[in-house]
């Protein structure tokens, strides 16, 4: 039995009818108009903040990036003099005042099989590229060094025992 | 609307469009819009009208005109409210523009017992067609004579389903005056109704 009002289906007949109908376009186009007026400066705002932000980030990460090359560069000048003797040469000072430079890399040196050790002196000229000062004055100079060679002859390692 | 607009709450798309975010402001405005415009539509008789009161209504909620508080209700029956005060003072400036002969018939009814006054105050808006389906015009057209309070309740009500309490607060009148306010304005649109239900043919000529 229907227990409903008789005008209940009326009323769904116009819920359905009504249920098509939405504001004309034209209202949303101009409320999201208006709002860009209303909120024109908080948008450039957060832009601008946006920005700001990624020219600090990127200025930071400049200055950050030239320190650390300036400060590598000042440790150690070979490497920006010769940026071959990077990969070829080790240089330390050892205790007794003289300076080690290894030719050739820890690992090579260490899994050589027999090496052995010479005296001898080498021109400071020729030890210029491995970062040794030269000057004028010293140019014809030559050093003490203890040679470290390898099995077949090649120089792993180089000791300067009487250098400044 | 996207998939994140469309879950996300009243209160939330409020506090970021109080932000800036246009993407909240019109995902607020694509959720009510349709309810809003079909009760101004309904209210009012017009569609111009009601896209009028529409707009307004969500240009006060921009500009805060209109200050929601998440914390005192819903945000529909609040919209709803604003549009019901903006044609309200629609109808009070025609009001005051109307010809002498109608206000004697306005003046004639201020005690707001009758549902069915002689002249509707929207009285061009109303008569026009706006609906296809003739059941559904037919009930527009009926809702359309009545007067303007009974109209409130039976449309947000019958129409949008919202509660007594939540009429009584859209309209500012307490419980009881929705309640009888229903039961006549239905009692007059089913006696408006009876003829065309009956005899659909014969309501229709």
């Amino acid at each position: 039995m229907d227990t409903r009002d008789p005008i209940d289906p009326l009323f769904d007949a116009l819920r359905g009818e009504m249920a098509k109908l939405d504001a004309p376009r034209g209202v949303e186009k101009e409320l999201l108009q208006a709002f860009a007026r209303q909120y024109p400066q908080k948008q450039a705002w957060y832009r601008r903040l946006a920005l700001r932000r990624w020219l600090l980030a990127g200025g930071l990460s400049t200055a950050v990036t030239a320190v650390t090359v300036f400060s590598l560069l000042l440790l150690n000048p070979r490497l920006g003099a010769d940026p071959d003797a990077r990969g070829r040469a080790l240089l330390s000072r050892d205790g007794n005042g003289g300076l080690f430079i290894a030719l050739e890399s820890p690992e090579r040196i260490e899994q050589e099989p027999a090496p052995r050790m010479i005296e001898t002196e080498v021109s400071r000229s020729s030890l210029a590229p491995l970062g040794i000062p030269l000057t004028p004055e010293n140019a014809g100079d030559t050093v003490r060094a203890e040679m470290l060679l390898g099995a077949d002859g090649q120089p792993l390692a180089v000791r300067l025992t009487s250098i400044d | 609307m996207n998939a994140a607009t469309s879950t996300t709450p009243d209160a939330d798309l409020l506090r970021a469009m109080r932000n800036g975010a246009a993407d909240a402001f019109a995902a607020l405005y694509r959720r009510h819009q349709g309810p809003l415009y079909r009760f101004a539509l309904l209210r009012c008789g017009s569609s111009a009208t009601a896209a009028d009161v529409v707009q307004e209504a969500f240009m006060g909620l921009l500009t805060e005109r209109f200050r929601f508080d998440p914390l005192r209700g819903q945000l529909a029956p609040f919209l709803f409210g604003v549009a019901r005060n903006l044609i309200l003072k629609l109808e009070e400036d025609r009001r005051h523009v109307a010809l002498p002969a109608f206000e004697a018939a306005e003046d004639g009814r201020s005690d707001g017992d009758d549902p069915e006054p002689d002249q509707p105050l929207d009285n061009h808006g109303p008569l026009a067609r706006l609906l296809d389906n003739e059941a559904a015009e037919q009930v527009r057209r009926a809702l359309a004579q009545l007067a303007p309070h009974y109209r409130d309740v039976v449309i947000l009500y019958e129409m949008h389903e919202l509660s007594y309490a939540e009429i009584a607060d859209i309209c500012q009148v307490d419980i009881g005056t929705v309640r009888s306010r229903l039961s006549r304005g239905r009692a007059a649109l089913a006696k408006r109704l009876a003829g065309w239900q009956v005899a659909p043919a014969l309501a229709q000529a």
